[in-house]
């Protein structure tokens, strides 16, 4: 008897042994939204992690894998200060989730690293939306692998053009007469003009843009024609033509009372709460905030519902008759950082994330667009659906580590006409001397 | 041997009292630098090594992208602020924040002092106590409670009561500012000159009474003059403060609305230094405008303490009371 208790014994020993032996890895990563429902962006790694500690189990590697970190929904400011204090600190997280312009940046300072080698190893990868490597490119190398992308259309609400006399045949065409060109930034201000004589909305409330800084002003430049940066020298441009149209295009926008003279003012809820109580004409904005306005701000009028009667969509349109309109996407892209002391099973981990349905629960989730062909093929989600032919109006920021200057200098320009501080001539000369002297050999001016 | 030894006997005897009167300077010297080290240690370690290294920081040209190998580039961060074309704005607007702040402050901690000291000492306590209701609350609160106030009809408070289409904070960026730092700023005068006004003999008081001053008579001619050393210590403390504090500005309006509008130097720097919305940050550049914000600081202290004759209020006192 004591002796089958002592096999018995051993024979427990022998089939725990393994999972005792079992070594933990953590892997930290750190993610951001900042919009809520972008939580995916972190709990997606969590769901994977799961999936490939069951093929670890199955390959009997005696390693387990734990992800810990976090998801932002401040903002990118302290996010990014955080990473790079991180960085700097020598203790990063494993894996950083960021704008795709970031890989440029943090691949420049040594801080992340090239993954091609690493790449081709997991077929997941293949699915992925060729041109959105190019996004994470920089000097020829991949340094990120793309987790979502987005666009960034030009709303419009439909009760308010049905009021000041549009018929809803017109206003369903109207997407597609800002893809004809027919339908230019002219019209916009056109239109939003009347709107504010007509009362049908408030003065400034015709047309809203972001209240801070960022990327959407490099797109509203490039609908203006702007050049940003020349392959052939890897340098970036500033085009002081399209600058002065985009810069006039603002200054007659407040002058008419259809954009606020203070709309820099900072405040994102003030934003939401406008658009969303109807307010608001013409607003630019991304896909991701449908799903903030569904979740956040419209969910007791009706949710998408509400949103699908109200607002509409199309790309940013063109300043001329004819032209192509655009809109711009950010990327956001997962990084390893070469810190790391588990670089390969931190690419493995987002190998098991780069997969459909992940990708698909992220981008009905949080209205960003998926990067996987299968996904983009399969989801049935109205607004992923009906937004997505955007993307063939899109295009990145440009792969310069000292793009940040250009965009501040940009952002100082339209800081400047908006306010009303200076014209619109001067504006570009501010931009245009704000970039040489903080960018020096690195900008043509044309 | 004998003659050495009375050489050298003579010689320890030469030397003997001067080492005993050199050893009683240590021991003279030793107990206040005992005494200085603690305050020694801290200055060293909070002031004169981050100075020091912000200086350091300040010729070179380490940011984001060189941070691992930074270079030695001279002046030629002060170079690029010289010919920054904003600069001038800048410094207006902290010439202005600071200005009106301090004004603001300072006045509004001596009335509420001489108010609230003139009063049923309950009703006083209770006052105060309600004005430090902003300076315990969180910075991010204290500015949420603003933003609920001030936004347009009919999401704000003042646009509800005014009808107003725009928001206050936006449509008057420097008072709401002003208005926000000033009510956190004011409690710091204000207890700080409610203490010194107490602790002023009540005989100059009765002597007031008896000589028939009327109350404003008193405040002018007894309590003012009484607290030149507190309003100086507020003042310079204020101004020292003020110069390097910008959490209220860039929670209210982030340094807009629009271009540059309530950017102060200490909020520049930091966005140079520490926060950018697209991730590469200039710390050399940044620590230039923070070297410069050191030297504005001790000349501002200097010119403080002589136009407050510092020398004479921190002197012997020329009359004992007793």
């Amino acid at each position: 008897m004591r002796g089958i208790a002592a096999a018995g014994l051993v024979l427990a020993l022998l089939v725990l042994a393994p999972a005792y032996a079992q070594q933990a890895v953590t892997l930290t990563a750190w993610t951001i939204g900042p919009d809520n429902p972008s939580v995916t962006r972190f709990s997606n790694l969590q769901a994977a992690a799961e999936r490939l500690n069951a093929d670890l189990r199955r390959e009997g590697a005696g390693v387990q894998v734990k992800v810990e970190g976090f998801f932002d929904t401040t903002d990118w400011d302290p996010f990014l200060r955080r990473v790079l204090l991180a960085f700097q600190g020598g203790n990063p997280p494993d894996i950083i989730q960021a704008s795709h312009p970031l890989t440029t940046t943090w691949a420049a300072a040594g801080y992340i690293i090239a993954l091609d080698d690493q790449i081709p190893r997991y077929r997941q990868f293949a699915d992925v939306v060729e041109s959105l490597w190019d996004a994470v490119r920089y000097r020829g190398k991949i340094y990120g692998i793309p987790q979502d992308t987005e666009a960034r259309p030009l709303y419009f609400n439909k009760t308010l053009l049905r009021q000041l006399g549009w018929t809803d045949q017109q206003i369903a065409a109207l997407p597609q007469r800002i893809v004809r060109g027919e339908f230019t930034w002219e019209d916009v201000l056109a239109t939003a003009r009347e709107a504010v004589q007509k009362k049908v909305v408030e003065s400034g409330k015709g047309y809203y843009h972001r209240p801070r800084p960022g990327p959407d002003f490099l797109q509203w430049y490039r609908s203006f024609g702007g050049r940003d940066f020349d392959a052939a020298s890897g340098k970036l441009v500033f085009t002081r033509e399209a600058a002065l149209r985009y810069f006039r295009w603002l200054r007659a926008a407040v002058d008419a009372g259809v954009l606020e003279r203070n709309r820099l003012d900072g405040d994102w809820n003030r934003f939401h709460q406008t658009v969303t109580d109807g307010k608001v004409l013409f607003f630019s904005g991304g896909t991701w905030n449908w799903a903030e306005w569904e979740q956040q701000w419209v969910t007791r009028k009706g949710g998408q519902e509400w949103l699908f009667a109200n607002f509409g969509f199309a790309p940013h349109p063109t300043w001329r008759q004819g032209g192509r309109p655009i809109t711009l996407s950010q990327p956001q892209a997962y990084m390893v950082s070469s810190a790391s002391k588990n670089k390969a099973l931190a690419v493995r981990l987002l190998a098991y994330t780069t997969v459909p349905d992940l990708d698909a629960k992220h981008a009905v989730g949080s209205a960003h667009l998926p990067v996987l062909k299968t996904t983009a093929r399969l989801i049935g989600d109205r607004f992923l659906k009906e937004v997505s032919y955007l993307l063939t109006y899109t295009s990145f920021q440009p792969p310069h580590p000292d793009l940040p200057r250009w965009n501040d200098a940009l952002f100082r320009g339209v800081s400047a006409v908006e306010s009303g501080q200076v014209t619109p001539e001067q504006a570009v000369e501010v931009v245009a001397t704000e970039m040489q002297r903080a960018l020096r050999d690195q900008i043509i001016v044309e | 041997m004998a003659e050495s030894d009375r050489i050298a006997a003579q010689a320890e005897a030469e030397v003997a009292p001067a080492r005993v009167a050199a050893g009683a300077r240590v021991a003279r010297a030793a107990t206040p630098a005992l005494f200085l080290l603690p305050a020694g240690v801290l200055i060293a370690l909070f002031f004169l090594v981050p100075v020091a290294t912000t200086l350091y920081l300040s010729l070179t040209d380490i940011s984001t992208l060189t941070f691992r190998q930074p270079r030695w580039v001279g002046l030629a961060n002060y170079r690029d602020l010289l010919t920054d074309p904003f600069l001038p704005r800048i410094l207006l607007n902290t010439v202005r924040y600071v200005v009106l702040t301090l004004l603001f402050n300072v006045g509004m901690g001596l009335t509420l002092a001489v108010l609230t000291t003139a009063v049923r000492p309950g009703i006083g306590n209770q006052a105060r106590a309600l004005w430090l209701l902003p300076r315990i609350l969180p910075p991010v609160v204290y500015v949420l409670v603003w933003q609920g106030i001030s936004r347009e009809a009919p999401y704000g408070l003042l646009g509800i009561l005014t009808g107003s289409s725009r928001g206050w904070i936006t449509s008057h960026p420097w008072a709401t500012v002003v208005l926000a730092n000033g009510l956190v700023g004011a409690s710091f005068g204000m207890l700080i000159f409610t203490s010194a006004i107490r602790s002023i003999s009540p005989e100059l008081f009765y002597a007031a009474a008896v000589d028939g001053a009327t109350t404003w008579q008193t405040v002018r001619r007894v309590v003012l003059p009484l607290l030149r050393w507190p309003i100086l210590f507020v003042t310079a403390y204020q101004t020292l403060s003020l110069l390097t504090s910008f959490e209220y500005i860039l929670l209210l309006t982030d340094g807009g609305p629009g271009f540059y509008t309530t950017t102060v130097w200490s909020l520049h720097a930091y966005k140079l230094a520490l926060s950018n919305y697209y991730g590469n940050v200039q710390f050399g550049l940044g620590a230039a405008m923070a070297a410069v914000l050191v030297v504005v600081g001790v000349v501002v202290s200097v010119v403080y303490l002589r136009v407050f004759n510092f020398r004479q209020l921190v002197g012997e006192p020329r009359i004992e009371v007793s």
